[in-house]
């Protein structure tokens, strides 16, 4: 912990941009992940005066890049016109890789493993690929090494029309391969776990789409989106989200039915996070290098944790992971001005805030002493959320970091916690510091 | 040495064998002990291979020392290879870093200008052909390999070896553009090509002086193998084994497909007449060089060898004594002398571009740059151009890659170092800030000191795109104005060959070479001109529209003026022209015209009329013509109320006078901007009219076409006209001056 007594040794956000995040299938359904990341990283680098020779490493949050483009962080580096001389690595720790990357680039700072780092988080979900099912695996390869005329014609006797059933990436990536669960059951589990009902979780949903709503009038967004012209066809401009319902109505939400556990389940696509494509870009430097090359930080990493839990109720990462932040930070969690939780699903979001508060839970889940205590509703994503915004998976985690960076520097409060929940079983926290 | 296959075939290698090099000085021939010969087109020094009396007499040795070595008859001599020059052995070059490589960039243009007789030309043709016919007499197979420009007379003599290798290297082209220099191939290329990759794709190359990467040369059977530039002379000996292993000449050839039909059948006559439709299109009727070479191609499918030769070597003496063949090869010196700006002491390359105003011309000059490789930034108030600029470059790119002249990736790329944005950014990096914004004097001072507040480093070139506006006022204000600069492109800028660059009474050398060098770049040709109204172009193009809007109003037909012009070649007649440029611009430049030069550029009251009755031309749905350009438009009407009240009855100008009242002030007006200094020589009078307006470019240039027109007769016409129709017309001193002194 030594390193985080000298703040000349911390690191620092210096500036951060992201594309609109926009719903799947949607207006950005035709750019690659590479492409969203290409269009945060040249846009960050043509706003922020930085040589561009002067960026140690690229580090990039991408859960699913394309087949072509495996490590998209390299892809996305050249492409963005930084040197063919700047290494890139691809980070995955699902929901969390965008944070993920920021993280790494904090451990090789620490380590002196450079000093400037552009990092972010890139998914292009409507991009995730049908796969071939086993059958039509097997069939093809038995056609390739068919020789003889005979062979070729058994093999090709062979094939049955179920063998062209597809595996749909999204779907199987959505789905805990331990315990078989939609991510949405989990979140089903959490909500019963603390008797968190339908109706709680609508409200949540339409407060988040009325918080979102009520950011982007008042111009809370335009520091943070850039606009881009959608690849490849550069047919229309895309300038904002386009997952925000700003008419969205309580019985609108009321009105769904439940996908998961479609017979007894609460949770809705209303009030689970929306699936989206998007990309972000941080400039991430010692605060000793961001005073060297006349940058004002727009925060600084303060401390970080990593814990992980049972997958089945994998939503509440956050409980698990906030308590080793602030330990780190040596800060109380009265201390913590504003928070962003991710909005995996509403159920989630409440399950956590309960569970800060629940003795019980943090004494035998967690293994605190007490309660961490009740956090203000209020103070946690006070611009919305993923159920709003979208959840576009790899960026999602760079994004809650430059969205608190704002807010720190909006409310002037102090300290503040970026954190989510992560498929798998896991959860990341992040405290950040008001430069 | 780099590859053992190619040791016997290097100079030092060979100094061992009894047989001594020939002691020629440009050409190079060495036969190592294994058989092999290796025949150099000129000496690693040289730079630039091209085909004088010299050489080919030179050549000529050569060949006769293969001949006479191959009837020994002892097997010693088993194959020929002709390259270029070592890349290696350059000047400052090793076998790791080859010098830039050439095999021969043709004939010598100098000889080309120098030839006036057809039956010289003619004899030159079958000379140098002849030469390059004794290779094709060599049992031994002949293995052409061939790295960078292999253009005109070079390819030509590639086209006479039995096999061609090519290099996979940058700088490697191939193609016949003798047409350009208004001649056609002399050295049996419309023969040799013809026969080898069939009438269509040959008339598409010969005709329309097409160069060829090597991709594309290898896709349409120029060539025959495609290496990576270190394997060159590997490959090529390998070749060379295999054909003389098989006691072989040349590889079995046969044309194939639709090239076989509509070459070797009577179908080729549907070929025929696509070229013929393309050459009676547009302004081609003034040039009859590929006419002729149609003619030749043809000769070569219908012909025996000896008299489809002579056919073509007597079409290069009839076409390279003509006077559009000298008039092309002045304006080819001329782009070549251009070129040459970008190369001057302090130019600096562009690596990053800040273009602000998303309209035509900033978006086009943008898109272009990013083409070109240079990362670029184009900012607008609004989304809406910027994503119009984006969709169009990527219309640009997708044709390109249809026509496979470019790789997805590649477009991609371009893409990708073309950033738009509503927010400027950080100007820290860029090397040239350039503006497309509205003509306003205070506006672009405005945008200029606010790219300078934004961390515009202090050495970057400030560029306006203005056409109207003085860059010496822009400069005032401005910190460093000595790279403040106008880099005036024309509409639409990925076309129009030509770039202004403006000197303002600040700006210094540097920025000058700078721009010039960076017009270079994107492939146009930079004209140098004094900071002055409307610069060279507009300034010559004023009276012009303005006589043109005169003859209008006395009655004659916008018709019967623009068939005049384009008759005396200009690729546009000048009522088209203004509804292409719109009344609006056109009134707007008379207006700064007229204040620079109040007695002879007095507005034509149509330009106003034409404003007020909103008939702006293409963009406002029609002026004198219709919507897309056909039929009548909206103006017409304007027209005539003009003329009715007038109160003089119409009357149809001749076409003589057509051409003289508009061609005429043209000539006066361009040497004054010569003698008021604004151009540093005739030259840039010449290429700039041509590449700026279209003056017609077989006449060599405007200053080419005065003297033959006589400049007497000129001046003697302008009095006439100035007595009669106005003072507008009187000639200025340096004409009278010119028109006594010759």
């Amino acid at each position: 912990m030594s390193s985080q007594k000298k703040p000349s040794r911390g690191m620092a956000i210096v500036a951060g941009v992201r594309t609109p995040f926009c719903k799947v299938q949607g207006a950005l359904a035709g750019a690659a992940a590479a492409d969203l990341a290409t269009a945060a990283f040249r846009e960050l680098l043509d706003r922020t005066p930085i040589r561009r020779d002067a960026i140690d490493e690229v580090i990039l949050g991408c859960a699913g890049p394309d087949a072509r483009e495996a490590n998209v962080a390299r892809v996305a580096a050249l492409r963005s016109g930084l040197p063919e001389t700047t290494p890139a690595v691809t980070v995955m720790r699902n929901c969390a890789s965008g944070m993920e990357a920021v993280l790494a680039a904090r451990q090789k700072l620490l380590a002196g493993e450079g000093e400037v780092f552009l990092v972010g988080g890139a998914e292009s979900m409507s991009n995730f690929p049908l796969l071939m099912g086993p059958k039509l695996v097997k069939f093809f390869t038995r056609l390739g090494k068919a020789r003889s005329f005979g062979q070729r014609l058994a093999a090709m006797a062979s094939f049955r029309p179920s063998a062209l059933k597809p595996r749909i990436a999204i779907v199987e990536g959505l789905t805990d391969p331990i315990t078989g669960l939609m991510m949405g059951n989990t979140a089903e589990k959490v909500a019963q776990r603390f008797g968190i009902d339908r109706a709680a979780m609508d409200a949540y949903a339409l407060e988040s789409h009325r918080r979102a709503t009520a950011a982007r009038a008042n111009g809370r967004f335009t520091a943070e989106i850039a606009p881009l012209v959608a690849p490849p066809r550069f047919d229309a401009a895309v300038e904002q989200d386009d997952g925000i319902r700003t008419e969205q109505t309580i019985e609108a939400l009321q009105r769904l039915r439940p996908v998961f556990d479609r017979r007894e389940g609460d949770v809705t696509v209303g009030n689970s996070c929306q699936v989206t494509d998007g990309a972000v870009a941080l400039l991430c430097t010692s605060l000793s290098m961001a005073k060297k090359l006349g940058l004002q930080p727009l925060a600084v990493v303060r401390s970080a944790h990593t814990a992980a839990l049972s997958p089945a109720t994998m939503g509440l990462g956050p409980v698990h992971a906030v308590p080793g932040a602030l330990e780190r930070a040596g800060i109380g969690f009265d201390d913590v001005g504003v928070m962003e939780l991710n909005e995996a699903f509403a159920a989630q979001v409440l399950g956590c805030l309960a569970a800060f508060a629940d003795d019980d839970y943090c004494r035998r889940e967690v293994g605190l002493p007490a309660a961490l205590g009740a956090f203000d509703p209020a103070l946690v994503n006070p611009n919305g959320g993923a159920i709003a915004l979208g959840h576009p998976i790899g960026a999602t985690g760079a994004r809650l970091l430059l969205t608190l960076a704002h807010e720190l520097r909006q409310r002037s409060a102090r300290y503040g916690v970026a954190t989510l929940c992560i498929g798998g079983g896991q959860g990341q926290a992040v405290v950040l510091e008001a430069a | 040495m780099s590859t053992t296959g190619s040791s016997a075939a290097t100079p030092t290698a060979a100094a061992k064998v009894p047989a001594a090099p020939l002691a020629l000085e440009r050409v190079q021939l060495t036969i190592g002990d294994d058989g092999m010969a290796v025949l150099r087109l000129g000496r690693a020094d040289e730079g630039m291979v091209t085909l004088t009396v010299e050489r080919i007499a030179e050549l000529d040795a050569a060949c006769d020392r293969l001949l006479s070595h191959e009837a020994l008859g002892d097997g010693s001599l088993r194959a020929v290879i002709v390259t270029g020059p070592d890349p290696t052995a350059a000047p400052g070059a090793d076998a790791r870093r080859p010098g830039a490589a050439m095999f021969c960039a043709g004939a010598d243009v100098n000889l080309i200008r120098e030839v006036t007789d057809p039956q010289d030309g003619e004899a030159a043709a079958v000379r140098g052909r002849s030469v390059f016919e004794k290779l094709r007499r060599l049992r031994a197979p002949v293995i052409a390999a061939i790295e960078g420009p292999c253009l005109g007379g070079g390819l030509e003599l590639a086209l006479f070896c039995d096999l061609r290798v090519v290099a996979d290297a940058p700088g490697t082209q191939l193609g016949l553009p003798e047409v350009k220099l208004g001649i056609v191939p002399g050295f049996g290329g419309t023969q040799n090509l013809t026969r080898l990759i069939g009438l269509p794709k040959a008339l598409d190359l010969i005709l329309n002086g097409k160069l060829l990467r090597p991709k594309q040369a290898l896709r349409s059977g120029v060539i025959d193998r495609l290496v990576p530039r270190s394997k060159l002379l590997t490959a090529a000996r390998e070749e060379a084994l295999k054909l003389a292993g098989d006691g072989r000449k040349a590889p079995p050839r046969r044309l194939r497909g639709q090239a076989f039909w509509l070459s070797r059948t009577p179908l080729r006559a549907l070929a025929v007449r696509a070229a013929r439709k393309a050459l009676a299109k547009g302004q081609a009727r003034f040039y009859p060089a590929p006419g002729e070479a149609l003619r030749c191609c043809l000769a070569a499918l219908t012909m025996p060898v000896a008299q489809g030769f002579a056919v073509e070597a007597k079409a290069l003496g009839a076409m390279i004594a003509t006077d559009v063949s000298k008039a092309l090869v002045h304006l080819f010196f001329l782009t070549e002398r251009q070129k040459r700006l970008g190369k001057q002491d302090g130019a600096r390359d562009v690596q990053r571009a800040f273009v602000l105003g998303g309209g035509v011309m900033g978006a086009g000059i943008a898109g272009l740059l990013a083409q070109k490789g240079t990362a670029t930034r184009l900012c607008d108030v609004a989304m809406a151009p910027l994503q119009r600029a984006k969709q169009r470059l990527q219309a640009t790119l997708d044709k390109q890659t249809k026509r496979r002249r470019m790789e997805r990736h590649e477009a991609q790329a371009v893409q990708d170092r073309f950033a738009v944005s509503t927010e400027a950014g950080s100007l820290r990096d860029t090397d040239l800030w350039l503006e497309a914004v509205v003509e306003d004097l205070a506006v672009k001072q405005k945008v200029m000191q606010d790219a300078v507040a934004r961390g515009l480093p202090d050495d970057a070139l400030l560029a306006t795109n203005t056409s109207s506006l003085s860059v010496t006022a822009m400069q005032q204000g401005v910190p460093h104005p000595e790279r403040v600069i106008g880099v005036h492109f024309f509409n639409p800028p990925e076309k129009m060959p030509l770039v202004e660059v403006i000197r303002g009474r600040d700006t210094d050398d540097a920025a000058v070479a700078t721009a010039c060098r960076l017009a270079v770049r994107l492939g146009k040709f930079p004209v140098v001109v004094r900071d002055s109204a409307g610069f060279l172009v507009n300034r010559c193009l004023a009276p012009y529209v303005n006589e043109a809007a005169r003859l209008l109003l006395e009655g004659s037909s916008p018709e019967s003026i623009d068939a005049a012009m384009l008759d005396f070649g200009m690729p546009m007649g000048p009522c088209r022209l203004l509804d292409e440029i719109g009344f609006d611009v056109a009134a707007k430049v008379s207006e700064v015209m007229h204040g620079a030069f109040p007695e002879r550029m007095q507005p034509c009251e149509l330009f106003a009329a034409m404003v007020e009755a909103k008939a702006l031309g293409q963009k406002s749905g029609g002026g004198l013509f219709g919507a897309n350009g056909k039929g009548d438009g909206p103006g017409r009407a304007v027209l005539a109320a003009l003329r009715r009240s007038r109160g003089t009855p119409a009357r149809q100008a001749s076409r003589s006078e057509l051409l003289q009242r508009l061609v005429y002030p043209l000539v006066d007006e361009a040497f004054r901007c010569l003698d008021e200094g604004l151009v540093e020589h005739e030259h840039d009078l010449d290429l700039g009219l041509v590449m700026g307006i279209g003056f017609p470019p077989f006449t060599g240039g405007i200053t080419r076409f005065a003297r033959r027109e006589g400049l007497a007769t000129i001046v003697a016409r302008l009095d006439e006209l100035a007595r009669g129709l106005g003072t507008r017309f009187r000639p200025c001193d340096g004409l009278r001056r010119r028109a006594i002194d010759g």
